[in-house]
């Protein structure tokens, strides 16, 4: 199934301000398109509920994110930003209201957005804006011993202040139903590489319900973004949001930062980073493919997908100079070019994987004991997916039709549009095949690149400051789903508000859906099958520093310490 | 006083095999595993090395009870009794004293002792992990049974040297080898391995019943179940692959381990090649993999 992308030119972005204003008469105080492709509404505090209404049932809306930023320094109390996409329009549409200082409460549009959920949650956390009427008001984001009433992403709260841990505090977890056994899963637990921990409700062997508690790595990215660095340095601490899709948020900032400053990368700059986007594709989702497999005990899988990975991480390595993290992105392009020399040997690396993964494929897709284990678990249905929001290769899973390449072209994608890779079960074994359809089109997508790119520079350089007050709304279709940032100018030489959605964040919500009912045994490769990348959603800096000493090692070296016998 | 002497060598021989030489066998099914893998493997003496270190260290335990203390020890020993049950090379040195009726008691006897360190480690994950062991124990132990009541009856004894003897001077029959290949695919849960280790499953419920052990207690339980599956596989290919027969004990015996061995790497390349099941999938298979066993019952009473 493939589809084309659209132009930016969206009926609604005429309709849509005529709709809204028809459903909120007076209640629509300001609406203007920002950009080409984004339609920023301001509504009264009181309509905000109506306004997400109308977006979602008349208009087709599909809910991103939730943004607070603390305006009280420019007089207008907080302000609260429901972002949305118009999928088949390719238009951004960005609610916004205004909660004066002394009120701090808001309308929660949960009950209207299932999705919205974690996302309100984590406003009144940061911001402390009450969502009224939010039916799990559970703190999500911050410390236990977190003190009330103080929240971090106000202006007035200095980055590296620690204020006083509560004492005696509990983590507020929910009380799990008469009759069941809590098996925890987590904060460490063996198939999640990262801490997070999920209470499993179970009856015997099958499944109730869940409770989540995470952000335990929650180290206040955004909050450097508006406090600490600069415009030009946030792409390298984006970067490392992800230890895996890190590209992809370095690309979604600068993108977001380019559309705000008016800067227009030049073109070879755009196809440099559809290549490494993809190449990124590429070794996640085999990353992704021998996780599942080890979930799930097939531990053959697991070597040989990252055996096939390998030569994918050797090639970025050459081309950036490092396996991952490459520190390429900069706002207005790249910081290196690939060179003709270097082009036969992407050719041939990716050519390579191609084949292998399709041996691969041609392996599972004959293996009954594989199947028996994938098929209808962790079913999603089309319905609860775009309740929940869900996106990336689970929302395609499940027959959304969703992908952020296509509809909101960035980069070089607009010439080389991807396939939109869609099955219908919605269930793990779908999601497997999604993601290896994902990695031979990526395949494509690369050669296409190497085809077609175009000689000239690969940088813009900014002249002159970011102009004040704007917006710049950007999503890149990462591994996972789709990411979102969102920045807002005003900063002294940095953003006034940089707001960061991971692909795993609205993933994750829709856990408790697809485990309901299910056998124990099946909550691992589940929750594996989303490929959860918890530090993404936590914006952590995954570092891993033992000790001060740098030591370097040359790969000879490695290979000698990891094995005494050389084959 | 020789025969004593005969049996109480021919004990120990069977008790230092199973000892012995388990770990080396382990050590290389596991290089086996890393080459399908495309990975080096540790070295295949790596199961002693993991016996010594883990005996070396100081043993916890989550409970004071006495008999869960000895659980481990316990589980081990029932294995090496088991051991000296199962002809080989030769008759079982102390088949006088149990016939198959003991053996399949005994053969129970090491994961019922895993279950009660399960349950008596307080752990919620050792508890699914014990209740899923009783459930593939009780789904697996018919087709064992079925398996050695078909030799019986074809050899009109229930002594496992008496099989043994019987099926290597009358040849294969169909019942034999239907007999031998559903206790084949018992050994596969028998042994631990994928796509069955569905108590233990690591990703799930963090190894089940051995979540909590740790040191010597884990090193005598991982060694239990090495033991085990040596010596179940010699069970299988004395009782039902006998053949060629020499009379001579010692090249009997090289003879079976090598069809000991390639049993095991038969068993290990099934393991390398599926995911794990869940336990009720696992529980079906081995419910129709008893019902089928039931046909060489069948062939059996009526002499084929």
């Amino acid at each position: 199934m493939t589809k084309t992308p659209k132009g930016i030119h969206s009926p609604w972005a005429s309709r849509g301000p005529r709709l809204l204003e028809k459903q909120l008469g007076t209640s629509l105080l300001d609406c203007r398109a920002i950009e080409p492709d984004t339609l920023w509404v301001r509504v009264s505090r009181k309509q905000i509920r109506a306004a997400v209404e109308t977006a979602v049932h008349n208009m087709g809306a599909r809910f991103l994110i939730s943004a607070g930023t603390d305006l009280r320094e420019r007089g207008d109390g907080y302000g609260i930003v429901h972002l949305f996409s118009l999928d088949r329009d390719g238009l951004f549409l960005a609610l916004e209201c205004l909660v004066p200082e002394w009120e701090e409460e808001v309308d929660s549009i949960t009950p209207i957005v299932p999705g919205a959920d974690w996302s309100e949650r984590e406003c009144r956390d940061v911001i402390g804006v009450e969502p009224q009427g939010h039916p799990d008001p559970r703190r999500l984001l911050l410390p236990d011993d977190w003190p009330e009433g103080v929240f971090p992403l106000r202006r007035d709260f200095d980055y590296n202040e620690r204020p006083p841990a509560v004492e005696g505090s509990r983590p507020p977890l929910k009380e799990h139903p008469a009759g069941t056994t809590v098996i925890p899963m987590g904060p460490f637990f063996p198939s999640l590489e990262e801490p997070s921990y999920w209470r499993i409700f179970v009856e015997g062997e099958t499944v109730v319900d869940c409770d989540y508690r995470g952000f335990y790595n929650h180290r206040g990215i955004e909050k450097l973004g508006d406090s600490v660095l600069s415009w030009d340095r946030i792409p390298y601490v984006a970067e490392r949001i992800c230890g895996i899709c890190g590209f992809i948020h370095s690309t979604c900032y600068c993108q977001a930062a380019e559309k705000a400053a008016g800067v227009h990368p030049p073109r070879r700059a755009e196809y440099i980073r559809t290549l490494m986007l993809e190449l990124e594709r590429i070794h996640s989702h085999l990353l992704w493919l021998g996780i599942a497999g080890h979930i799930i005990g097939f531990d053959t899988i697991l070597m040989q997908s990252w055996r096939i990975r390998e030569p994918i991480m050797w090639l970025t390595e050459e081309i950036s100079g490092n396996r991952k993290t490459y520190g390429m992105n900069v706002v207005g392009g790249v910081r290196r070019d690939i060179t003709p020399a270097q082009m036969p040997g992407i050719r041939d690396a990716v050519t390579k994987v191609e084949e292998e993964v399709l041996a691969v494929k041609r392996a599972i897709v004959g293996d009954t004991t594989l199947l028996a284990r994938t098929r209808d678990v962790g079913i999603l249905s089309r319905k609860s997916a775009q309740d929940i929001c869900v996106v990336g290769p689970p929302a395609r899973a499940s027959g959304v039709p969703i992908d952020a390449r296509l509809d909101h072209p960035y980069a070089a994608y607009d010439d080389i549009p991807p396939t939109l890779c869609t099955q219908g079960a919605g269930d793990t074994w779908a999601r497997v095949l999604v993601r290896v359809d994902e990695v031979v089109d990526a395949v494509r997508i690369i050669r296409e690149c190497l085809d077609r790119i175009p000689d000239g520079p690969v940088l813009t350089e900014m002249a002159g400051e970011y102009p004040d007050g704007r917006i710049g709304i950007s999503v890149v279709e990462a591994p996972r789903g789709e990411a979102v940032h969102f920045v807002m100018t005003g900063g002294v030489n940095r953003p006034y508000r940089w707001r960061v959605r991971a692909p795993t964040f609205p993933n994750l919500q829709a856990m408790p859906v697809m485990i309901r009912g299910q056998n124990l045994a099946d909550v691992p490769i589940t929750l594996g099958s989303l490929d959860p990348c918890f530090s993404c959603t936590e914006r952590v800096e995954a570092v891993d520093v033992r000790t001060g000493k740098v030591t370097l090692y040359r790969k000879a070296e490695l290979e000698a310490m990891a094995r005494r016998h050389r084959p | 006083m020789n025969a004593l002497l005969g049996t109480l060598s021919l004990a120990v021989l069977n008790v230092g095999l199973a000892l012995l030489l388990s770990p080396l066998v382990e050590g290389v099914l596991r290089k086996g595993k890393a080459f399908i893998h495309s990975r080096q493997g540790p070295p295949i003496t790596q199961p002693y090395l993991d016996l010594l270190k883990l005996l070396g260290k100081e043993d916890l335990r989550t409970s004071r009870d006495p008999f869960y203390r000895a659980a481990p020890a316990l589980s081990l020993a029932s294995v090496l009794l088991l051991a000296t049950l199962v002809p080989m090379g030769t008759a079982p040195p102390l088949g006088f004293a149990g016939d198959i009726v003991v053996l399949i008691y005994v053969a129970a006897m090491s994961a019922v002792f895993l279950i009660l360190v399960a349950y008596g480690s307080g752990s919620p994950y050792a508890f699914v992990g014990g209740s899923r062991e009783m459930m593939i124990l009780l789904t697996v132990e018919p087709v064992v049974a079925v398996a050695l009541v078909v030799g019986a009856l074809k050899s009109g004894s229930l002594g496992t040297g008496e099989i043994l003897a019987w099926n290597a001077a009358n040849g294969p029959t169909l019942s034999m080898v239907l007999a031998g290949i559903a206790l084949l695919l018992a050994l596969q849960a028998q042994a631990g391995k994928l796509p069955f280790d569905i108590p233990e499953a690591d990703q799930e419920i963090m190894g089940g019943p051995l979540v909590e052990q740790s040191g010597p207690r884990l090193a005598l339980l991982r060694w239990t179940l090495w033991a085990k599956q040596l010596v179940f596989a010699f069970l299988l290919v004395e009782l039902f692959i006998p053949w060629p027969r020499t009379g001579w004990v010692g090249i009997d015996l090289l003879l079976a381990l090598g069809k000991v061995m390639v049993v095991l790497v038969l068993v290990a390349l099934v393991d390398v090649v599926n995911p794990r099941l869940r336990v009720e999938q696992a529980m079906g298979y081995y419910l129709r993999v008893a019902f089928s066993s039931l046909a060489a019952l069948a062939f059996a009473v009526i002499g084929m």
